[in-house]
């Protein structure tokens, strides 16, 4: 059986430069690969970057123990230095993990820029698989405490 | 990030020592309506309201097979994905240090001194 679990998160960040400037690390594949690529043990199957509304951004990857990831992107709207918004979905050994759609807002701040990335995914993975990482020696109502005291204390 | 909407939910559906116990039972596996009554000292109707709370807060999930409905905890609820979504927001983080370093690197023409 297949469960669909549907999660929001935002995450914000202060960018050192304009949001015309922090634009061009979304929009620039040379820029982009500055701070996007992160792992050099990865072999690199398809790379392919067609940055406009209706274009899409294509990657796949051989992982270390042989398997292969990937990652299609398709972008949805895009306002220069302000907003892009793409819908993406994610794939391991040829099964999709999740389908999400990312918007990033560039807000000027102080002569800066404040990112806001908010991601809403919709999450594929098996409920076997889900099922086995409350299984432990711990009971399920422990792990919820504990769930439930970390969210606790995350939500300010 | 849990949504406080959802969070609200969670703590509904465990504000009570029956239905607390009742999630207590059926992390060790899944149960009946009957089999979840019994110990809890509860009628059947009693029982499928709490557990309707309990499914409605996302906590657990039920199955009906032939006469018999048999209750699941629901593994998404508790766990795995909060642990899956926690993990791309740990590797997003990351990915935007990457993107703050990357800006210090690559500096805005003319602005700079």
């Amino acid at each position: 059986m297949t469960d669909v679990a549907h999660k929001t998160f935002v995450i914000e960040r202060e960018l050192p430069a304009s949001p015309k400037h922090a634009f061009r690390f979304w929009s620039d594949q040379e820029l982009k690969r500055a701070w996007n690529d992160c792992h050099p043990d990865w072999i690199t199957l398809e790379d392919s970057f067609d940055f406009r509304v209706g274009g899409i951004e294509a990657k796949r990857w051989r992982m270390p123990d042989g398997s292969e990831l990937a990652f299609r992107a398709d972008y949805f709207d895009i306002v220069a230095g302000e907003r892009i918004i793409y819908g993406f979905e994610m794939s391991h050994g040829g099964k999709r993990i999740s389908a999400s759609l990312a918007t990033i807002q560039l807000l000027p701040e102080a002569g800066q820029t404040r990112m806001r990335f908010t991601e809403q995914l919709a999450f594929l993975g098996t409920a076997e698989a889900m099922a086995a990482r409350i299984t432990g020696t711990e009971t399920g109502f422990d792990r919820l405490m504990d769930i439930l005291a970390r969210e606790t204390a995350s939500v300010h | 990030m849990i949504e406080a909407h959802q969070l609200d939910r969670v703590f509904t559906a465990l504000a009570d020592a029956g239905r607390r116990g009742m999630v207590e039972r059926l992390s060790m596996g899944p149960a009946t309506v009957k089999q979840l009554a019994e110990p809890q000292g509860m009628r059947l109707p009693s029982a499928l309201k709490h557990l309707k709370v309990l499914e409605d807060g996302g906590i657990v999930a039920s199955r009906k097979v032939g006469r018999t409905r048999t209750y699941t905890i629901e593994p998404t609820a508790l766990s795995g994905i909060d642990d899956w979504v926690r993990q791309r927001q740990a590797a997003m983080n990351q990915a935007f240090d990457r993107l703050v370093q990357a800006m210090k690197d690559f500096p805005e023409e003319g602005v700079n001194d």
